[in-house]
């Protein structure tokens, strides 16, 4: 089960309000390589993973990654907070805001919603890690290229952070697929799932 | 940065540390070094999270029944995405 606890992992206190940044970084809530899709892929992996570390890791970093959705929307809610219509007009919030007004849902920053078709749950923990690898990657370019686009420090604060996070992630899912190979046959470690293909496991020492 | 905010960013720091050594024991589960930096810390978080709860409100479920009984403190206090600027406390 998960418990709450009420406060963000990292601080968010953002003075002024933006919404054109919040347009920009609500795609790391439901773009494609967002959090809401991380924490959905690791915490559906899980159940695949073939050795205690590999369950506990995804369990955890999934767990982690709800707290970063919870942090993502932290920061659009403060930046769409107390806007003028003149702003949402001249921002291009207004395409959002027609169908949500400042609620938070999930989306790209180009207005698509949320899918499950973002991640994959294969079955196999080779596949699906070396998925989690490339995503971390995918979310830490995104979070690099809203570095690019927003100067506010209050904003800027609480990315890096996440940014960093996505670097951490990836050397413990590296991590992970090397604790997973350890236990299978070296000469092919690709050419079977060894989550149902259970005759291919190497043997262990008694 | 006033006394609750100093306590919440101790908390913060403590917990993240926590959350660093809980990734790399999952895959490093003996390393004797990596369990005592999650030992120190927990305890340190503990007592952080304590007097934070006891001053400034519950940060877990179970903790906030308020000292009489009398009242449920979780709908009493502002919910994490609101900022300090919104608290008034900047």
């Amino acid at each position: 089960m998960f418990a709450y606890e009420k406060r963000l992992q990292y601080p968010v206190n953002i003075k002024n309000p933006d919404p054109k940044a919040a347009k920009i970084i609500v795609s790391q809530l439901g773009g494609p390589d967002g959090e809401a899709g991380a924490a959905l892929r690791y915490l559906s992996q899980r159940y695949a993973a073939p050795t205690r570390e590999v369950q506990a890791m995804l369990t955890d970093i999934g767990t982690e990654e709800l707290s970063h959705m919870e942090m993502v929307s932290a920061i659009i809610y403060q930046l769409t907070r107390n806007l003028t219509p003149a702003q949402i007009k001249e921002s291009g919030f207004d395409a959002y805001f027609v169908d949500h007004t400042t609620g938070i849902y999930p989306v790209s920053a180009a207005g698509v919603p949320f899918d499950a078709a973002y991640f994959q749950s294969t079955g196999d923990p080779i596949a699906d890690l070396n998925e989690d690898l490339a995503a971390e990657q995918k979310a830490r370019i995104t979070y690099d290229n809203i570095l690019r686009l927003i100067d506010d420090p209050d904003v800027r604060e609480p990315i890096k952070f996440l940014r960093e996070r996505e670097i951490v992630h990836y050397q413990r899912f590296g991590e992970c697929l090397r604790l997973t190979t350890d236990l299978l046959d070296a000469r092919n470690f690709y050419a079977f799932n060894p989550a149902f293909d259970k005759t291919k496991k190497k043997k262990q020492k008694k | 940065m006033n006394e609750r905010q100093k306590l919440l960013l101790k908390v913060q720091q403590l917990s993240f540390a926590l959350v660093e050594a809980n990734l790399y024991l999952d895959s490093h589960p003996t390393c004797e070094k990596g369990i005592a930096y999650f030992k120190k810390h927990k305890s340190e978080l503990d007592k952080a999270r304590a007097e934070y709860e006891e001053k400034y409100g519950a940060l877990k479920m179970e903790n906030a029944l308020g000292d009489d009984d009398r009242k449920w403190c979780w709908v009493t206090e502002p919910f994490p995405w609101v900022s300090e600027y919104e608290r008034g406390e900047r």
